[in-house]
């Protein structure tokens, strides 16, 4: 049985990447820089299994020492095991590939959610130091994304930058301690969503939360005040001119 | 493909090996069958809906690489002669190792893909220590980091300069280290070690086709890889979902406290060394360069994936060894630029 293991664990991975490959939605998970790379090498790796079928049942047995303990190597290609561990280890594997086909093969893929963005450190320290402001100042700002106006913002540029901007963007709402400020936010990606940092743009919206709920997502557009309540965290705040829920975006994260 | 030839048993009940092929067609198709026509409206909470995404993206991030690392390690042992690789390297065990640790120069596979191929390595006959030597180092010591770093850092404080000589240095030193060990067979898993030896039992055995050895080879080391990193990428997104990072991010402006958050966040996040540095970069401004360094350090080597996967081929005593190896150098050389 366990010899079937890893090819079967393969094609689960294979399809599944093939299947969010063809659907467009690989950028789900991981950078569009690896997209083609993954496909790629899922197709050979798929391939691979499909030719071990053609050698794995006339597989050569011997070298498998019996006899010595291995309560810790179940992960490992094993020698055959007996009795209850034999039967523990069959147990661990069907249920391993249980996991994998719901996970991977059932469950819809999905973007992460405004908990992970609050439990990422939504509200500041996201410097982004690697991004370059210098051709953000004089370009048109209705084509700034959420990355670009989180960066501006966190510059500490002053008001009278902000003003005369016009802004329109989309994104997602994050609850913020302000019952009026609701943050429209983007997650950024360097390799896979696992290193996904929230960024978002405080908006003015008192009472969001009769309209609207958490993760939905939105188009807003707008200019920039200074914060009404001058204590918060926040100097600038969006003002929406519209506000707008829509279909989560083909491509939620930006890079 | 035969399905007679001495070195395995005769076919099973007599089915033709057409048929199994029939069967693994007949189950891609099925699994194809489900995910296209699986419920697409199936509403996990937020926590453990994000706890699936985070694991299926280290898993999707990962498996290319896999693939990748077992396809070079399937190249190195079944198609490169044993004495091109054995003549090439130099004789001194020292000059040996640093040789090695420059490997990823030419292979450049993320951390991922060089678990497999280290194990291929082993099994073609070089010492554990080498492979480990080889295993720490090419992560760091390899092109694609190395670009990726100066793009994040450029030569500011000396942050590029201090990984890649860094990473080169404690690689060796981990090399050095277990090859003072009288038993290095037992550095190894006993399942592991017991593979090697059949591999080399194999080396001179000229009777299976290397098209066939190939591909059992690739399904024997999809079966010691793939569990491993299952289980790694869901223990990783769990502790994702679990631990709150603001925690650790408020924590990164202490000389001292710096290095070591930063290396613990190195270990839960488990994100590939080619692309780390602009990870830590995108983190905020507020780390001190040594905690950086340790963190460059640090996590192409260990972090949770990582140990999953090393865990396949090596010891328990052997990773906590390694891990304390490489933390101890990381956190010495992170220290010594904050303090310096």
């Amino acid at each position: 049985m366990q010899r079937w293991l890893g090819v079967t664990l393969s094609l689960i991975g294979v399809v599944a990447i093939l299947w969010l490959g063809l659907t467009g939605r690989l950028e789900l998970y991981i950078h569009p820089r690896y997209v083609v790379f993954t496909v790629v090498m899922a197709v050979i790796g798929g391939l691979a299994s499909i030719a071990a079928f053609l050698v794995l049942p006339t597989r050569s047995e011997h070298g498998h020492d019996h006899g010595h303990d291995h309560d810790h190597d179940e992960l490992a290609e094993g020698p055959p095991r007996t009795g209850w561990r034999a039967a523990i280890a069959i147990a661990g594997s069907a249920l391993l590939v249980l996991a994998t086909v719901v996970a991977l093969l059932v469950l819809p893929p999905a973007t992460l959610s405004s908990a992970t963005a609050e439990n990422r450190d939504i509200a500041g320290s996201t410097a982004l130091s690697s991004v370059d402001t210098t051709e953000l100042v004089g370009g048109d700002s209705t084509t700034f994304t959420v990355k670009d106006w989180a960066t501006l913002l966190h510059q500490g540029l002053g008001d009278d930058f902000f003003a005369g901007k016009p802004a329109a963007f989309s994104g997602f709402l994050v609850p913020t301690d302000d019952p009026d400020i609701v943050y429209v936010a983007r997650f950024l990606v360097t390799c896979c969503a696992v290193d996904a940092q929230p960024l978002a743009v405080p908006v003015l919206y008192p009472g969001w939360r009769d309209d609207f709920a958490a993760d939905d997502w939105v188009e807003v557009t707008g200019g920039f005040v200074p914060n009404p309540d001058a204590a918060a965290t926040e100097p600038i705040v969006l003002m929406p001119e519209t506000f707008d829920e829509i279909e989560r975006p083909a491509q939620p994260y930006v890079y | 493909m035969s399905t007679t030839h001495p070195t395995t048993l005769p076919t099973r009940r007599g089915a033709s090996p057409a048929r199994y092929v029939i069967a693994g067609v007949v189950l891609v198709a099925g699994m194809a069958l489900l995910r296209v026509f699986a419920p697409g409206d199936v509403e996990l909470g937020d926590i453990a809906q994000d706890f699936v995404t985070l694991s299926l993206a280290v898993i999707i991030e990962s498996i290319p690489f896999v693939f990748l690392g077992i396809g070079l390690a399937v190249v190195v042992q079944v198609w490169v002669p044993e004495r091109v690789i054995l003549r090439v390297l130099p004789r001194n065990p020292i000059l040996r190792r640093m040789v090695l640790s420059l490997l990823g120069v030419l292979l450049p596979v993320c951390e991922c893909g060089n678990v497999p191929l280290s194990r291929g390595l082993v099994m073609r006959g070089l010492t554990v220590p080498e492979a480990m030597t080889f295993l720490v180092a090419a992560p760091i010591v390899n092109p694609v980091t190395i670009i990726t770093t100066y793009q994040a850092f450029g030569f500011d404080d000396g942050i590029l300069i201090a990984r890649v000589v860094g990473g080169f240095a404690i690689a060796n030193l981990v090399g050095w280290l277990f090859s003072k060990s009288p038993d290095p067979d037992a550095l190894l898993t006993r399942s592991f070690s017991a593979t090697c030896k059949r591999a080399q039992d194999h080396a001179h055995d000229g009777h299976s086709g290397r098209w066939r050895r190939s591909v059992e080879n690739f399904s024997a080391e999809t079966t010691a890889m793939m569990p491993a990193l299952l289980v790694g990428s869901a223990v990783a997104g769990l502790i994702q979902v679990a631990i709150s990072r603001d925690v650790l991010v408020t924590l990164g402006s202490n000389p001292v406290i710096s290095v070591f958050v930063l290396m613990l966040l190195a270990f839960v996040i488990s994100v590939c060394s080619n692309v780390d540095a602009f990870f830590v970069l995108a983190l905020g401004s507020t780390f001190l360069p040594g905690a950086i360094v340790a963190f460059l350090l640090f996590g192409p080597v260990i972090d949770i994936k990582m140990l999953a996967l090393m865990r396949t081929t090596y010891s328990a005593r052997t990773l906590a060894l390694l891990n304390l190896v490489v933390g101890l150098g990381a956190a010495t050389i992170g220290l010594a630029i904050n303090l310096a």
